[in-house]
Parts: structure tokens; sequence; C-alpha cells
């Protein structure tokens, strides 16, 4: 029971952040983003791994990387995907 | 046996306690981190925020503690339609004073997914070591090369409007643009009460009478990790004390840089031309700022250290010089980066005295941070 209301609560939650969200990864491509990654982000740059920032912050220095790499939005959400479908519990970061 | 039982009882019941306890220990464990998320969540929860980044570095060279640099880095936004980047730049001088820089301050609306319209003060476009290169945390070496530095051949920073982004591939292969318009930069610096013919590229909200810089950078990406990348601007140019004084402006750059696993190699030549002017006070026959760099450096799979090499080259109408540095960096992470390098400066030029501005050899340090 008490597990059903938090999922119920969570899902509430996920589904309006979605369409609150800032970034719509609905149509990202996970594995071009990795693609795009592997092929871009160790170019100017010591790469910065998923681990190196939380969550939000990706969302802001994706698109500070949209400008100076030259991405399209496309790639970009891509990316972003890919980073945030990579970040574990392990990363200890705030 | 009756006590037996009894005891069995109890201490089956002990038993399912704790076990209950532990349970429940767990579930209030699993609840806290649910309610954590459910916080991050409602946290990232807005359209609009804002996002601090930046990076800091500490300088030893000279039997000096050189440098002291703190640069924050404000990232704001609206959704994905809306991004403000601004960087201060605040470094300590010999006399103890704080220097602060607006290194840049710009606003881009991101139009669709190949178009962004950047507004305010960003890096200049042209080439790729000022824009891309120089936080510390990225430059592989302490100093920048010669020329690349401010006032050198390399312009820093425009005040007007770009349209950039990335363009739809060919084939495999992707590539990206800058289109600008930006305020003129000015031409001679005063020093001690004299006028020092030197540009100055950094941008400013005037164009002190001439015509506005217009430019451009066109980069290809022919495999993984390497950028090809050429870009210019023209305009004109005028006197710092005469605004009537002015003269014709252009830059070319082409810069080329490649990853291939442990290796990375980078290079940019530049040049600036100034035109000739017959009513100037100071210098009228104008002249060619020109740099050069390559680099090389390699990062080890037994330890995270980096030895890099690379030659500058810079020569205006009144100096030559190049430098040699050598230099081997520890990456306690791949943005916090300890460095130790030596550079061999060279003055080329006979005509200009050797007091030891150019000529010197210098061990230098640094500690540098990015976040
Ligand atoms: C064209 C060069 C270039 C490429 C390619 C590039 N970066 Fe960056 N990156 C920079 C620069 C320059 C900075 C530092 C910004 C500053 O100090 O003004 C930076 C900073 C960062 C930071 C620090 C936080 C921030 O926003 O400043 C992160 C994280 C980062 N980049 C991740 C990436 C990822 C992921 C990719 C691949 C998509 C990437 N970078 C590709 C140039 C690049």
């Amino acid at each position: 029971m008490k597990n059903l209301i938090k999922i119920t609560a969570t899902l509430l939650l996920l589904g309006g952040l979605n369409s609150a969200s800032a970034m719509d990864l609905s149509k990202a491509d996970i594995g071009n983003g990795a693609a795009v990654w592997s092929d871009v982000c160790m170019r100017c740059h010591n790469v910065r791994l998923p681990e190196d920032l939380n969550k939000r912050a990706w969302e802001y220095s994706m698109n500070h990387m949209r400008i100076r790499a030259g991405l399209t939005g496309q790639e970009t959400r891509d990316i972003l995907a890919f980073i945030l479908a990579s970040k574990t519990k392990d990363d200890a970061h705030n | 046996m009756k006590n037996n039982l009894k005891g069995i009882t109890l201490m089956s019941f002990f038993a399912s306690t704790l076990l209950s306890t532990q349970l429940f220990g767990a579930n209030i464990e699993q609840l806290a981190q649910d309610v954590e998320l459910l916080k991050a969540n409602l946290e990232s929860n807005s359209k609009s925020g804002f996002q601090l980044a930046g990076y800091a570095a500490f300088d030893y060279s000279d039997k000096d503690f050189s440098g002291v640099k703190f640069a924050p880095i404000f990232h704001a936004k609206y959704g994905d339609i809306f991004q403000f980047e601004g960087e201060l730049e605040f470094n300590v001088d010999s006399k103890g004073e704080t220097v602060t820089e607006l290194e840049y301050a710009a606003g881009t609306i991101f139009l669709n997914d190949y178009m962004g319209l950047q507004v305010g003060k960003f890096m200049s476009p042209v080439g790729q070591f000022v824009q891309n290169q120089h936080p510390s945390w990225i430059n592989k070496l302490p100093a920048t090369p010669v020329g690349f530095g401010h006032d050198g051949a390399a312009p820093t920073s425009n005040v007007g409007v770009a349209l950039r982004g990335g363009l739809p591939k060919m084939g495999d292969i992707r590539s990206n643009y800058v289109l600008f318009v930006a305020n003129a930069s000015v031409y001679g610096k005063v020093e001690d009460g004299a006028i020092e013919g030197s540009i100055d590229a950094n941008g400013r909200t005037s164009s002190n009478g001439a015509a506005p810089t217009i430019g451009g950078r066109y980069a290809i990406n022919p495999v993984g990790n390497m950028e090809v990348g050429i870009s210019g601007s023209f305009g004109q140019i005028s006197d710092v004390d005469q605004s009537s004084s002015t003269r014709d402006y252009s830059v070319f750059d082409v810069d080329f840089m490649y990853n291939i696993d442990a290796i990375s190699l980078k290079g940019e030549y530049v040049q600036q031309d100034i035109g000739t002017s017959d009513i100037s006070s100071f210098d009228t026959e104008g002249g060619t700022w020109a740099a050069w760099y390559a680099q090389a450096s390699y990062l080890f799979a037994f330890a995270p250290i980096e030895p890099v090499i690379r030659y500058s080259d810079y020569h205006n109408p009144e100096l030559q010089r190049n430098q040699l540095a050598l230099g081997l960096n520890y990456l306690f992470a791949s943005n916090l980066v300890a460095k130790l390098a030596f550079e061999v400066n060279t003055n080329e030029d006979s005509a200009v005295p050797s007091d030891g501005l150019y000529n010197e050899d210098i061990l230098r340090m640094q500690l540098a941070f990015g976040f």
C-alpha cells in the first residue's frame, strides 16, 4: 500500500516534470549521444565524466557546450540523455 | 518443556521484532532516499534557473608566487531556448590589487536546432586558442603561446551579435559555423604617456568611429575528435587618440585539433593586418601581427602523467620572438591539474634591445582547477 502510494506519487511527479522539463529528452537517441560524445568531448579538453556534475548542472553545461562546440540541438539532447543515463548511484557527488 | 516452548516463542518473537525493525529501518532508509530524489526532482523542476561553473589557478614562476586567478562562470537559462553565460576573471597583480575583467557575458537564443543567436560580449570566434583553450584547467601549459595572450596577434573578445551552431551532417562529417558582426577594435595603447602601436582587440561598447567588424568561422570534423577550422574578419580600426584616423583591418586564422586516444595535437596560425593612415599621430604605416603555435601532449597509461611540448612564434612591426615550452602535468582528475613547465624564450630581433623581456628562460608551476 505504502509502496503503491510512493510509486503513484513518483510517477505523478515525473509526469509533471516531463511536461515542465527544461530539456525535452523524450526523443533523444542515447546510442547516438554516446557516439557523438566519444567523437566530440575529448577534443578541446580532458574528458569530463558523467560523475563530475550533478544532473541539473549537466543541462547547463550541455547548453554551454552546444555553443562552444557547435553542436546541433538534437546532438545536444542526445549527449545529455547519454550522460544522464550513465550516471549511477555511486556518483557520490551532490 | 513448556518453559522451553515459551523460550522459543519469546526468542522467535524477539527475532521477528528485530527483523521487522531491520526491515523497517531499511524501509525508512529507502523512504529517505526517495524523498531526496523527489526533492532533487522538484528542485530541477523549473524552466529557468542558474548554475555556477568556472576555474581557479595558482601560479609560481621566477621565485615568486606569481599568479592567483579566480574565474567564476555564471550560467542561467530559460528552458532550452535561452542560455546566458558570463565569466568574471579576478586576478591579483604584483601590487596586491585585484584586477577584474568581464571576460564574456552573452545570451544565446536557440532559434532552432541549427541556429543560436548570441548577443553581448563573447570570446572571439576567430580561431580556437582564445575561445577554447584559455581556461587554465584546459590549457596544457601554465602560460599562453606567444601572441595568443591579450594585445597579441589573436583577437580576444567582441561586443556584438553572432549566429552560430552545428550543421546537419554531410554523410559522416559534422561541421559548425559562426557568423558575427561586432564593434571595431582600437589601434594603439597609451603606455606611460606615449602611445604604443598595439591592437586592442578586446570587445568594447563603441567602434570609436570605425566601421564594424564582420567575421566568421567554419569548421569541419573529418573524423572523430578532429576539427579543422578557417576563420577571419574584416572591417576598420581607428587610432585610440584620434577616431578620424581610420584604417583597414582584417584577420585571418586557421586552426587544427586532433585527439587520438592519449595523444592530443593542437595548432593555429593567426594574422591581423592593419592598413596605413596618413593622419595618425603615432604610426602611419600599420603592418601585420602574426602568430602561430603547435602543441603535442601524451597522457601515459600507467600514471596520470602528461608531458607536453609546444612551440610558438610571434612577430609584429616591433618585435619578433619565439618560445619553446616543455611541460609535465600531473592529473589528479581531468579538471584538477598540477603543471610544471620550462619556457625557452628567444628574441629574434636584434634591433630590439635584449632587456631580458623576451629572452629570459622561465620555470613555471601551476595548479589549475575547473569546476
Ligand atoms: C570546442 C571546444 C570544446 C568542446 C568540443 C567541448 N568543450 Fe567542454 N568546455 C570548453 C570550454 C572552453 C570550457 C570552459 C568554459 C569557460 O571557461 O569559459 C568547457 C567546459 C566544460 C565543462 C565545465 C563546466 C562548464 O560548463 O563550464 C564541462 C562539464 C564540459 N566542458 C563538458 C563537455 C562535454 C560533455 C563535451 C562534449 C559534448 C565538451 N565539453 C566538448 C570547450 C569545449
